[in-house]
């Protein structure tokens, strides 16, 4: 399966899963894991990976295992961070 | 835009003001006999001002979007305040070395000030621009 954002090594199929629940929007996704809208358009778009906390909720709301909402590629060239 | 990032926005702009107090001081020390302005009623002054805008517009932009202001910043937004204070602190600590440089070149105390004065602001705006820049960007 393609993920439909990559930028980042972690991307996600959160803009498919909430049209497949009922076109939520993402205010109404903001509002049940306690993030702003910004938040969670700058999760879609690859621009923020989450917390694992944060990450799980948004699971949670789809009724989704993370793994079903999130993926991991890793890089080509992983930087080292120190 | 969150309330954060036009708080960020809007504390940017207004600490640009200090540009009129610094440029006064810049201008009087490159010609100390030139009249110039009572540099401490103009502090003052610019401080009171910018509080006074600055208490205006949140309250403005609060009213504009009451939920979010009533709640804490996101995880998103503490990530941006911390990432924008490292590059703030590193500026303060070069500006309080070079302010420390000034003693030895002769200046007196009140130029000492107003360079570590100097050195905040340029943190300040740095840490406001920074947060502008990971807002913009994503963090």
């Amino acid at each position: 399966m393609v993920p439909d954002v990559g930028a980042s090594p972690v991307s996600n199929h959160i803009r498919r899963l909430r049209f497949e629940h009922k076109e939520m929007t993402q205010q109404a996704l903001a509002e049940r894991i306690g993030v702003t809208r910004q938040t969670v358009n700058a999760i879609e778009l690859g621009k923020y990976s989450p917390s694992l906390e944060v990450a799980f909720r948004i699971a949670a709301v789809f009724g989704e295992p993370l793994e079903a909402v999130f993926q991991f590629r890793e890089p080509v060239n992983p930087r080292r961070r120190g | 835009m969150s309330f954060r990032e036009k708080s960020a926005w809007i504390t940017f702009v207004l600490l640009l003001a200090f540009g009129i107090y610094f440029g006064g001081i810049a201008r009087h020390a490159m010609n100390p006999t030139a009249p110039h302005a009572n540099f401490f009623q103009l502090f003052v002054l610019l401080v009171v001002a910018i509080v006074v805008v600055e208490v205006i517009t949140h309250v403005f932009i609060a009213i504009r979007s009451p939920a979010e202001a009533r709640t804490p910043g996101d995880e998103r937004e503490r990530l941006i305040e911390l990432r924008s204070i490292r590059p703030a602190y590193f500026v303060l600590l070069v500006g309080a070395f070079l302010s420390i440089v000034t003693m030895h070149l002769g200046v007196g105390t009140w130029m000492l000030v107003n360079c570590v004065l100097f050195a905040i602001w340029i943190a300040e705006l740095t840490r406001y621009g920074s947060q502008l820049y990971h807002y913009r960007r994503g963090a």
